[in-house]
């Protein structure tokens, strides 16, 4: 799939820009501060409406947006994607509130259209199909385990729209639960009846992380044929990287939903004491973690900076080929300021990747000189400077 | 502290202070409301200020189900018509009105006032769930419909009070689907609610 247009009014440091995008490669440079990650991230908001570096989405709202009369300031993020047989426009605005002396709040709300009709965020997910490759997850290999599990659930949430809703279901029955825990374990609450106070969300529990695991294990399973060899190629070594999800209960044989919900239930009675006594749900998919070796090496403990580095873009090019072999389109890959990031051999591979037909990229970078003069002469390019974009 | 207090009298300050603490009104609604009030007719303001005292005097939960009433019993608990052997389990008031406007139920009511809501630190205790049991236990009841609200809040009540009410030998019965799953019972238009209640399904 492509993106073919794409608007921003008061996102960022955006008044208003209007572009229109080609398939293949499209490069943004650019002064530092320009703006430059303010498009990937907005492109990655409108395909899983989150962004990738701030939790409160009244930041996105330009500083001096103004809201025209009666109407309180908002950012708009829309575009248009063209997919194999079908094309979809995306709108999400996102519009600050106000308290009731009309003082801005740190809260905002987001409203969703999809092909000019209202939708909920959650039926957003999975539209527009991305996967975004910054700095910042080169720590996914030895950063905490909390980055991993965003790896996989962003990768299956833009995959399967039952895994988007499975998952928040899942994190607000963990909540209550953990609420409950904590009640007793601060002695809020008298002890008896545990059993049957918890009955409920026990299997609310068991039912939701049940499916969440089966999709996690059969992605990784996917996902091992994936990254081994192109591990290989991207960093030389000649055994292949083995990817093991390590779940934070004994799994034993079970891998469909519903033997994986019987085991999180059978636990989570074991475990009641320790829950109780800690005021909080000790297993499940929020606890699980994923590790990475190469011939039985740990590469989040072992590996070297390059090893970790070759990860994590076998990582990336991975989640964007299980998509594309899931779905059968190619996602849209969005590259923020990754190649300077890079050695030669690392970046003479993902330049390669990038410039398969049928794929559309969108780069940033701060100097041209990280390219050479064959690849710029292929490419779409466009200068990013005082909130503007200008082609060439 | 407050420093309109200084430039506006007591009375008027009080009052907005008083109204500020409603739901859903801020300081700039109490205002506007204060200033209305000031300008009104003596007649009104007296209406409204009865009609509060009297609604605080007068009106208070019935002994049996726990509705709203003015006397002891509740109007439907007072009907010796009403079908004695059933009682329909709601959150909140307002939605044993919700039923009544169906007309497809003709037996009692119990009202928990409130569902299971461990975030907000809301738990059986803080129910009207044990006076319901003992309800079960001391009346000729031999149905009990839960008709809390499709939401996970509403479905982890119905599965506490389902593991409590059938060690008691009621049929216990749940509306049928169809209710908008996530919305509120007092929300949904009579016809649905009313096939809904005609189609329960034994738990
Ligand atoms: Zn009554």
């Amino acid at each position: 799939m492509h993106i073919s247009q794409f608007s921003l009014r008061d996102f960022r440091n955006y008044q208003r820009i209007d572009l229109q995008l080609a398939p293949g490669i499209t490069l943004f440079y650019g002064p530092n501060a320009s703006g430059k990650t303010s498009l990937l991230e907005a492109l990655f908001y409108l395909a899983t409406t989150r962004s990738p570096r701030s939790r409160s989405d009244h930041d996105l709202v330009r500083w001096d947006a103004l809201g025209e009369a009666g109407v309180l300031p908002f950012a708009r993020v829309a575009a248009e994607v063209q997919r194999r047989m079908s094309h979809v426009r995306l709108e999400v605005l996102v519009q600050r509130r106000a308290d009731e002396e009309g003082q801005l709040t740190n809260g905002a709300q987001k409203l969703v259209r999809v092909d000019k009709r209202p939708a909920r965020a959650l039926d957003l997910v999975g539209q527009l199909r991305v996967v975004l490759f910054t700095p910042v997850d080169l720590a996914l290999v030895d950063g905490p385990p909390a980055e991993r599990r965003r790896y996989i659930d962003i990768t299956l949430s833009q995959l399967d729209p039952r895994y988007v809703r499975t998952l928040a279901q899942y994190q607000r029955i963990a909540q209550q639960r953990n609420s409950m825990l904590r009640a007793w374990r601060e002695r809020r609450r008298p002890l008896r009846g545990i059993d049957d106070e918890l009955a409920y969300w026990d299997q609310e529990l068991s039912q939701a992380g049940g499916f969440l695991l089966a999709e996690r294990l059969r992605a990784v399973a996917e996902l091992n044929q994936i990254v081994g060899p192109l591990f290989c190629a991207i960093s030389g070594e000649t055994n292949p990287l083995q990817i093991s999800y390590q779940a934070s209960l004994e799994l034993d044989d079970a891998r469909t939903a519903h033997d994986l919900s019987q085991r999180l239930s059978e636990e989570l009675r074991r475990l009641r004491q320790d829950e109780v006594a800690r005021g909080q749900t000790l297993i499940g998919p929020h606890r699980d973690d994923m590790s990475f070796s190469v011939a039985g090496i740990d590469l989040g403990r072992y590996g070297s900076r390059g090893q970790q580095r070759s990860v994590t873009l076998a990582l990336k090019l991975g989640e964007a080929e299980l998509m594309q072999q899931r779905s059968g389109e190619t996602p849209v890959l969005l590259l923020d300021d990754m190649l300077s990031e890079l050695d030669t051999q690392r970046r003479t591979h993902l330049i390669a990747a990038i410039r398969r037909p049928a794929q559309q990229t969108l780069l940033t970078a701060t100097d041209l000189g990280d390219f050479g003069a064959a690849f710029l002469a292929e490419i779409t390019r466009m200068r990013v400077e005082g909130g503007q974009v200008y082609p060439g | 502290m407050r420093p309109e207090s200084a430039i506006i009298v007591e009375p008027v300050a009080r009052l907005i202070e008083e109204l500020s603490k409603l739901p859903g009104i801020g300081p700039k609604t109490a205002s506007r409301l204060t200033f209305f009030l000031l300008r009104a007719e003596e007649g009104q303001v007296q209406a409204l200020a009865q009609a509060l005292l009297a609604m605080k005097e007068q009106v208070h939960f019935c002994s049996r189900c726990f509705n709203i009433t003015v006397a002891a019993l509740c109007p439907i608990c007072q009907d010796t018509n009403r079908d004695q052997s059933k009682i329909c389990v709601v959150e909140e008031p307002l939605d044993v009105l919700a039923i009544e406007r169906t007309a497809a139920y003709r037996g009692l009511y119990h009202v928990l006032h409130g569902h299971i809501a461990p975030l907000e630190g809301i738990y059986r205790e803080h129910l009207k769930i044990d006076e319901l049991l003992a309800r079960v236990r001391s009346e000729p009841v031999d149905e009990v419909v839960l008709a809390m609200n499709p939401n996970t809040e509403g479905e982890a009540t119905a599965f506490l009070l389902l593991r409590d009410l059938v060690p008691l030998g009621v049929r216990v019965t749940r509306p049928a689907r169809g209710l908008p799953t996530g919305g509120d019972l007092e929300w949904a238009d009579p016809e649905t609610l009313g096939s809904a209640i005609h189609g329960r399904r034994e738990l």
